[in-house]
């Protein structure tokens, strides 16, 4: 394989590097390089075998390795080049790439453009501050996920899943239909993080109980956890005095949110969002630094990995561009989070063109309507931090701002009302 | 009269729903449900809430020791646990082929459990 006129180099071949790099072959780019640190194409969906995806961008019900199995089909068709195996350990701001393997040893190349597709990994025990003792038996979600669906090891047989995400549910119906007892979901805010589908279909069908506005507040067990202590919480998120209960199980699952993985974004010297925790990126996915695009959960934690491939795409044809010296619009347009809004993806845009912008709130309300600057508005019966918002708007609305910066913001929220 | 509780999943307001059943099992009452789509999901999960059933099957190949599965159409909630366990006894022998019938018609619900892998010799 010759690295040395590589055109487009995608980082990670997940739902997001798999998109990418089919994106940039079809929009003519010649060379097409996808790096991978597992032994085969996929990243996450080999262990995500529930359905749910692809609802939206094959309007199917698909698992996760069938999903992945259909970009991975097009990734060999259309002759895109791969190194599995194959890590990447720097990117330098002039689009230098080094990875190692253990065939051909320490790589270098300088493809015309990047994408990066890193993806996303889990909040851990160390990030949460939940005192006790160090046992073994404590878990992410994603980790027990790949225990139990791709390893063939259950992780224990008595457990309790501090938090309320995605996977966090969907692996308290994966362990109960494998034979163990779930004991609890624990939840800290008032409401679940993941979707209401995976509420009814996880824990309701299987009658686990949800604990809202409660924690984990202490760990026991020496060598192997013994139990949890699980204690209500007041407003201020903090464990309220005599609530507290110990729960006898043998695994915690960590469930409590995803970070993007950016530590090669911070080599090649890409500015990060502090509200995403991913790259800052304009409306083409290109990064602060010229010719590094990105797309997918690198750049913000999505909640359907149809959106994820969409985006990615977005990234790759302009990647594509970027490698045979296209020119791209200069005019940049700020967007600014407004009232409940916590942040906006891309963080700049073009008034040129037609452009897709998601969103996320703070907090959940009712009746409210959205308002990009005074070029869009829209009635919304709710909207929900855990749900992530899609607004498309057209040139010719764009073409109205007339300011650099446009802020998004939700407002008019009524207050809930009874029945 | 009975009433159960359905939690709507037609959009994000996920509304909490109470249905009043009779001694005949019909549907006396819906309230809590804010549009026409909202109901009609209500009423179609009381009457036949169905499911698909994703899993994974052990294999008989090295190295791979799992493969994943699911049914290619949903089958009745009530039937999910016991078809886990039928899927306990099932090996996958390679190769197999993404999409392909592992083991046909699953506790007579007349669905199929198909790969959603292939599984290489």
């Amino acid at each position: 394989m010759k690295l040395s006129d590589i055109d487009v180099a995608v980082i990670g071949s997940g739902p997001a590097g798999m998109a990418a790099a089919i994106r940039a072959k079809e929009e003519g780019a010649e060379h097409v390089l996808i790096l991978e640190r597992q032994e085969q194409l996929g990243g996450l969906l080999h262990q995500c075998v529930h359905n749910g995806f692809g609802l939206f961008y094959f309007e199917q019900d698909l698992t996760g390795p069938e999903y992945g199995h259909r970009f991975a089909e097009k990734v060999k068709d259309l002759g895109i080049q791969v190194l599995l195996e194959t890590m990447v350990t720097q990117i330098s701001p002039d689009r230098q790439v080094t990875a190692v393997n253990n065939r051909e040893g320490v790589l270098r190349l300088k493809p015309k453009s990047i994408v990066l597709a890193m993806g996303c990994r889990e909040r851990s025990r160390g990030q949460l501050n939940v005192p006790g003792t160090r046992p073994a038996g404590i878990f992410t979600a994603g980790t027990a996920q790949r225990f139990v669906n791709v390893e063939g090891w259950i992780p224990g047989k008595k457990v309790v899943i501090l938090g309320s995400g995605d996977i966090g549910m969907i692996m308290a119906r994966r362990l109960t239909l494998e034979g163990v007892e779930v004991k609890a979901v624990v939840e800290i805010l008032p409401y679940i993080g993941g979707l209401t589908r995976n509420e009814v279909q996880c824990l309701h069908d299987f009658h686990i109980p949800l604990l809202l506005e409660h924690t984990v507040t202490q760990i026991h067990g020496q060598t192997r956890l013994e139990a949890v202590t699980i204690a209500k919480v007041n407003k201020d998120k903090k464990p309220v005095n005599g609530t507290e209960q110990m729960t006898e199980c043998d695994t915690l699952l960590l469930s409590v949110g995803l970070i993007p993985e950016n530590e090669l974004s911070r080599m090649a010297g890409v500015a990060l969002d502090p509200l995403t925790g991913g790259p800052v990126v304009n409306q083409w996915r290109e990064t602060t630094v010229s010719g590094i695009f990105a797309g997918g959960n690198v750049v913000h934690v999505h909640d359907l990995v149809d959106n994820v491939s969409w985006e990615a795409e977005i990234a790759g044809a302009w990647a594509a561009k970027f490698a045979r010296k296209e020119e791209m619009e200069k005019e940049k347009k700020i967007l600014k989070p407004g009232r409940n809004i916590r942040y906006i993806v891309p963080q700049s845009i073009s008034a040129q063109h037609d452009v897709t912008l998601y969103a996320r709130v703070k907090d959940m309300e009712e009746n409210v309507t959205l308002k990009v600057g005074d070029i869009f508005s829209e009635s919304l019966r709710v909207v929900k931090p855990g749900e992530m918002l899609k607004i498309d708007l057209s040139h010719s609305q764009l073409r109205q701002l007339k300011d650099d910066a446009v802020e998004l913001s939700i407002e008019g929220a009524k207050r809930r009302q009874n029945g | 009269m009975v009433e159960e509780k359905i939690v709507c999943i037609g959009c994000p307001l996920g509304c909490r729903t109470t249905l009043r059943i009779n001694e005949q099992h019909e549907v006396v009452e819906i309230t809590g449900y804010k549009c026409k789509e909202g109901r009609q999901y209500v009423l179609e999960e009381y009457r036949n809430p169905v499911r698909i059933l994703t899993s994974t099957i052990l294999t008989e190949k090295s190295g791979r020791p799992l493969l994943p599965v699911r049914t290619n159409r949903p089958i009745l909630k009530s039937k999910l646990k016991e078809a886990a366990l039928t899927l306990a006894r099932v090996k996958a022998r390679p190769p197999v082929k993404v999409g392909q019938v592992i083991l046909p018609n699953l506790l007579n619900t007349g669905a199929d459990i198909i790969a959603t892998d292939d599984l290489f010799d």
